[in-house]
């Protein structure tokens, strides 16, 4: 534990576990606890961080035989009012940007997430995901564009019937440790998954190498600049 | 809890309480129950009013049959007219509360408004709920769904969107 009782992710655990934090970013509303929830079904009591007012949950994992801690950060309704407290951003390896298909506006403020998140964390993998697919089913045939614009794996997922939810978050586990060691690889297999089904049948009218140009902002491309990169986001420049 | 069904519910205003209508199955008989809110004032927390009533000893078997969104909705219309505002006015206030729009930004709404909406849409989340002791329950599922034979959603087009930043 480091100051203020939070956690120190750069610290390993005890049995030398690797530990990672993925935080939830979204409008109010659009699902986060549940799908936090959803993933880590029963028995999981969140811990409080009283300072901020803030919950996380502890889960235990492997990737690539490799012991993980993971905190899953949620807000705890800190989004009102578009006020995070900026420890909620501080040393986080992944984010998951969620919307609600049931509510456009929703959708309209994700860039305004994902700035916010880019102000803390240049470079941290994030996903993107759209939730309450149960509501109605048929909103899975139509396309959103801006986590292919944002180069973001994009999710269908439902916290009420458990669509995708798991999948999701083993991904963004995955990523954070990727990210955490140095490694884009995993990132890059996943949008390589995402765009090979497309080139399928698109005639090939993009490569890979085409779209790499117009990246910016997903910080799932390269690893440049991360120097430091724990350390340099706690102050809004 | 099979034994009664609940098949109206409403409210009074002095005293102050919850009013239930129920059919009692073993006897097939229609019941009538009247369920006062304690130390209700202007000032009454709703949430916490409707906490009270639902760990009730006596009355919660009977208020847990109605949805809590329904619930919070009576008490919130009880005390809306103990703050001196006409039925009517009351109704439109709880319908407009009761409504998703979606293009409402949740982020900057009070409390109470938030907490309203949030229940109407945990009433649809519970419904699609699949519960670990539901018999097609699967932890991990996966669908994929076909992107290419897709329609544009519309919510990518509009002018003034905020994509570029």
């Amino acid at each position: 534990m480091a100051k203020n009782g939070e956690p120190d992710y750069d610290q390993v655990g005890d049995e030398g576990e690797c530990k990672v934090k993925i935080i939830c970013l979204g409008d109010s509303a659009v699902g986060k606890s549940k799908l936090v929830e959803r993933f880590l079904m029963d028995g999981y009591k969140p811990q409080q961080l009283s300072t901020y007012a803030l919950t996380l949950f502890n889960y235990k994992t492997e990737v690539n035989k490799q012991k993980v801690l993971v905190d899953f950060w949620d807000t705890a309704g800190q989004e009102r009012f578009n006020n995070m407290h900026p420890s909620y951003y501080h040393q986080a390896h992944a984010c998951i940007l969620v919307f609600d298909t049931t509510r456009k506006v929703t959708y309209k403020n994700l860039p305004l997430w994902l700035k916010e998140l880019r102000e803390y964390r240049p470079e941290i993998p994030c996903l993107c995901c759209a939730n309450k697919i149960d509501v109605d089913y048929n909103v899975t045939k139509k396309s959103f564009g801006f986590a292919k614009k944002q180069r973001m794996p994009f999710y269908f997922v439902s916290a009420s019937d458990g669509t995708n939810v798991v999948k999701m978050f083993n991904d963004a586990i995955r990523a954070a440790v990727a990210y955490k060691n140095d490694s884009t690889d995993f990132m890059d297999e996943i949008m390589r998954e995402l765009e090979n089904f497309e080139l399928e049948t698109d005639s090939g009218s993009q490569t890979l190498d085409d779209k790499k140009d117009n990246v910016s902002e997903s910080g799932l491309e390269s690893s440049k600049n991360k120097d430091n990169d724990d350390d340099d986001s706690d102050v809004k420049s | 809890m099979d034994e009664i069904e609940i098949q109206k519910c409403g409210v009074k205003f002095d005293p102050p309480g919850i009013v239930v209508v129920y059919n009692e199955k073993c006897s097939n008989k229609q019941r009538r129950r009247t369920m006062p809110l304690r130390d209700f004032t202007k000032n009454t927390n709703v949430e916490k009013a409707t906490q009270d009533l639902l760990s009730h000893p006596r009355h919660g078997k009977y208020v847990s049959l109605i949805t809590k969104a329904q619930l919070v909705r009576l008490v919130t219309i009880v005390r809306d007219k103990l703050n001196g505002m006409s039925l009517e006015a009351s109704l439109a206030r709880n319908d407009a509360l009761d409504k998703i729009d979606p293009e409402e930004n949740l982020n900057t709404v009070d409390e109470e408004t938030l907490k309203r909406k949030k229940a109407v849409m945990d009433k649809t989340f519970e419904k699609h709920q699949v519960k670990p002791d539901d018999p097609d329950f699967k932890y991990d599922v996966e669908v994929e769904f076909d992107e290419n034979n897709v329609i544009e959603s519309g919510w990518d087009s509009e002018e003034g969107s905020d994509m570029e930043f």
